[in-house]
């Protein structure tokens, strides 16, 4: 890690180390003292440029979650967890099946009452001030129901309203071009692709320009080109200056586009850094070793964490 | 530090404006159901057009009060609360509950839609009703109708909501809401006949629909007005206490 790397936003000028130079010609770009800012890669389905020096997260937290427990009758979901998301950050959310990222969510965006602990968003607390604090963060949830009976037009328009921007029509047909369902405005949610549902459902979370957008399993069942479409909207979305806390199973989508991934199972967070260091801190772990071929990469310590048995 | 005070949410008028306009145009999607749900009722009033027929229902006014109860019952019960078990059921009260919308507005909205509706469906069969039973209501028997329609509305749509929080699956919510419908009219069909016997005549009497019978009834003969209607209110009161706090106590927002 020597070489030098001078970007250049607006009048300011900020010096980074160049911390990996892959095969692919990708750049691992680390700021003198704090975390991985850009990376570029190109692997597989992930996005080519994933982090303009633009939008280089601050350090400044936008969510703060403390303590949090989660449980459903006797069974805990989430035990004692702990985590920020700065401005401008990707965050990744990483754990198998029933590891609890899907409990973690819903408590942040205040759909289950947490046991114990406290989440604050902007500095509101969640709990205490749930309108305020939904109506700063755009939710994408796992399995998007809308009204079956609704168009797409009028699926806009409500949800629109419900964040408080009031969009006439001539507005809402040309933002619907502009995602590429111009076409589509007539026809109802189920009519939609894979691709063109999932284009829909993080407009609606996006309408109100939140500050934190949360994305549950944002690629689940979508083709090569619907995740690349994604992928360079929420990159759109963070340049505008938002934050995104996401969850995949995807580890080669998680390293290429996450500044930060945390891993928690069972409830518990194992770790949290930027995939660089983790990769770099769990390299040597006999755990990792074992389930790594060749280089070792973040689904290797994902794996070599929360073991290699199939949860249901 | 908090930002709570800085900026609130969205206008409650325009999150109440975007609900109310969503679930219109959702009702506007069905309103197929709502044309079948009245062919029973004014069935009801055809086949009981005779004199003998009418004298066996303790009189025309009665038949029209069955018609529209059975209509609001059918609109509430198998409408209402299968829509709203089938949606949370979709996901999409969860979809709706992570925008700023407060709760009580995603129900409201739904419930003011329900009681235009119930308000339709109540002048209808009442207006067919009474050309075809020769009875001739004044105007003040028509406000009196959209009242009790109001109110046995409440009634029938708390039973809805009762059953949306005991029952969470949708499929045993269909099946039940169909058995409860049935079980309802048949009482209150048999119940007002004397059929049943004294005993389940007087059962059929307080029952809901024959509550709501009984003041639809008393207020198209209002001369005939006595304390049983009045105490029929009250009974109409009760049931909507009872329910609706069965269905906000048991309810949930999702099937989890």
């Amino acid at each position: 890690m020597s070489e030098t790397v001078r970007v250049i936003r607006g009048e300011r000028e900020s010096a980074y180390l160049v911390a990996e130079e892959r095969e692919d010609g990708s750049l691992l770009l680390v700021p003198a003292q704090s975390d991985v800012v850009a990376v570029r890669a190109g692997a597989g389905d992930a996005p080519a440029a994933v982090a303009p020096a633009s939008v280089v997260p601050t350090t400044e937290a936008i969510l703060d979650v403390d303590g949090l427990s989660v449980a459903y009758g006797d069974q805990l979901a989430v035990s004692d967890l702990s985590f920020q998301i700065r401005r401008g950050e990707i965050f990744g959310f990483l754990g198998p099946n029933g590891a609890g990222k899907t409990s973690t969510l819903s408590a942040i965006e205040g759909l289950v009452k947490p046991r114990s602990g406290a989440v604050l968003l902007d500095g509101i607390e969640v709990r205490s001030h749930p309108m305020q604090a939904k109506a700063r963060m755009g939710v994408q949830l796992q399995a998007t129901s809308f009204q079956a009976e609704l168009t797409i037009t009028q699926i806009v328009r409500l949800y629109a309203g419900l964040y408080g921007v009031e969009l006439s029509a001539q507005q809402i047909s040309e933002n619907l071009k502009e995602i590429g369902l111009g076409a589509e405005a007539d026809k109802r949610f189920k009519q939609l692709s894979g691709g063109q549902q999932q284009r829909l459902s993080l407009y609606v979370a996006v309408v109100h320009s939140p500050l934190l957008l949360l994305l549950d399993e944002p690629t689940a069942g979508l083709d090569p080109q619907s995740r690349r479409q994604l992928w360079t909207r929420i990159q759109s979305i963070r340049q505008g200056g938002g934050s995104i806390l996401l969850t995949t199973h995807s580890m080669e989508e998680a390293q290429a586009v996450c500044d930060r991934v945390a891993i928690i199972d069972h409830g518990v967070l194992l770790t949290a850094d930027t995939p660089a260091r983790l990769i770099e801190k769990h390299r040597e772990d006999p755990k990792v070793r074992a389930v790594a071929h060749g280089e070792v990469t973040l689904e290797d310590v994902f794996i070599g964490l929360t073991g290699s048995e199939i949860r249901e | 530090m908090s930002n709570s005070d800085a900026t609130p949410g969205p206008p409650l008028k325009l999150v109440f404006k975007s609900l109310l306009r969503a679930d219109f145009e959702v009702f506007l999607q069905r309103r197929r159901a709502l044309v079948v749900g009245l062919l029973l009722p004014i069935f009801l009033l055809v086949t009981t057009r005779g004199d003998k027929a009418a004298h066996q229902f303790d009189g025309a006014v009665f038949i029209i009060g069955l018609a529209i109860s059975y209509a609001l019952l059918a609109t509430s019960v198998l409408g209402y609360a299968l829509t709203v078990s089938r949606d949370r059921e979709r996901g999409v009260f969860q979809r709706l509950r992570v925008t700023p919308a407060a709760t009580w507005t995603i129900m409201a909205s739904r419930l003011t839609v329900q009681v235009l509706v119930n308000l339709i469906i109540s002048l209808v069969v009442v207006i067919v009703g009474t050309r075809i039973h020769h009875i001739s209501p004044s105007i003040g028997q028509y406000g009196l109708v959209l009242a009790v329609s109001i109110l046995g509305g409440a009634v029938f749509l708390s039973i809805g909501q009762a059953l949306a929080g005991l029952v969470k699956s949708a499929e045993t919510m269909q099946a039940l809401a169909r058995v409860l419908f049935a079980v309802l009219i048949l009482l209150g069909i048999l119940g007002q006949t004397g059929a049943l016997g004294t005993f389940w005549s007087d059962i059929a009497r307080w029952s809901p629909v024959g509550v709501v019978m009984t003041l639809f009834a008393g207020v198209l003969q209002l001369s005939d007005w006595h304390s049983r209607e009045t105490f029929s209110i009250l009974a109409c009161f009760v049931y909507v206490a009872v329910c609706t706090g069965l269905g906000i106590r048991w309810f949930q927002w999702d099937t989890r």
